[in-house]
């Protein structure tokens, strides 16, 4: 699935793998979209976009931090998931396959890119163990084969970002 | 990975560089365990934000993992906000409260 090259990586995916990343990237893009967050309406963004302060007594200084890094929050996410899209875009076809270069500089975008992508996959999901194990005991719906097969992407990048792989 | 009574303890007293008068509570920064999240990813988060150690962050890290959650750093309300803005950004669940025991 990855090979080095030069300054960065070649990762290898089937067209199916493509047209996939692209949608969960759209729809973690999607996400990103409807303002600063009102907690305990949506659990997806939810968990995009967390309360600072646990302290109910709190409520005043929370709207104040939500509102003064939402935009910040939102930018560095897109900065990740626009990476992935403009990767794919630049991909090229070889025996069926697409092959996209990920520069050793834009490697640590796609690693947040993707842990976005899969904290919106997880919640939707409702992926509660976080044993690798427990892949096994969990059914095995095509949306929970795509989510570990990000995981299984996002792994092998985060090898790579630290050296060692 | 990190030896029994390290100094890293001490990464959750009051910040030596703050006089701590009244409502200047320390605030503490703390991650929460959470089943996306892959553990190398969270080591390197912690490494890169805060400059720890593989050793530190590793540590935290298994805090996270089998104790649910791990204060990560603390400091004052602005400094927390700051760091709880960073660890959102790059998606980890990450709270912040007053240090009650300080």
């Amino acid at each position: 699935m990855v090979k080095p090259r030069g300054d960065g990586v070649v990762l290898t995916f089937e067209a199916e793998e493509v047209a996939y990343l692209r949608a969960e990237v759209g729809r973690t893009t999607g996400e990103l979209e409807g303002g600063v967050p009102q907690h305990g309406v949506d659990p997806v963004r939810d968990r995009l976009f967390p309360r600072a302060y646990v302290d109910p007594t709190e409520d005043r200084a929370e709207r104040e931090f939500q509102s003064v890094v939402h935009e910040d929050l939102v930018l560095a996410k897109s900065t990740g998931l626009d990476l992935i899209t403009t990767a794919l875009d630049g991909g090229r076809e070889r025996r069926g396959r697409t092959e996209v270069v990920v520069a050793t500089a834009d490697l640590e975008g796609w690693v947040g890119g993707l842990n976005d992508v899969r904290l919106v996959l997880g919640t939707v999901l409702g992926v509660t163990d976080d044993d690798p194990d427990g892949r096994d005991r969990a059914p095995l719906t095509a949306e929970r084969a795509g989510y570990d097969w990000l995981t299984d992407v996002q792994g092998v990048l985060i090898s790579v970002l630290m050296g060692e792989a | 990975m990190a030896s029994v009574g390290d100094t890293s303890t001490s990464t959750i007293e009051a910040p030596v560089e703050e006089t701590v008068t009244g409502t200047d509570t320390p605030w503490l920064v703390i991650v929460w365990n959470d089943p996306v999240n892959l553990m190398p990813y969270v080591v390197f988060v912690f490494q890169k934000l805060f400059g720890y150690s593989t050793e530190k962050a590793t540590r935290l890290m298994l805090e996270v993992h089998h104790d649910g959650k791990s204060v990560v750093s603390h400091g004052t309300r602005e400094k927390a906000e700051i760091d709880v803005v960073r660890l959102h950004a790059h998606g980890l669940w990450a709270t912040m409260e007053r240090d009650r025991a300080s």
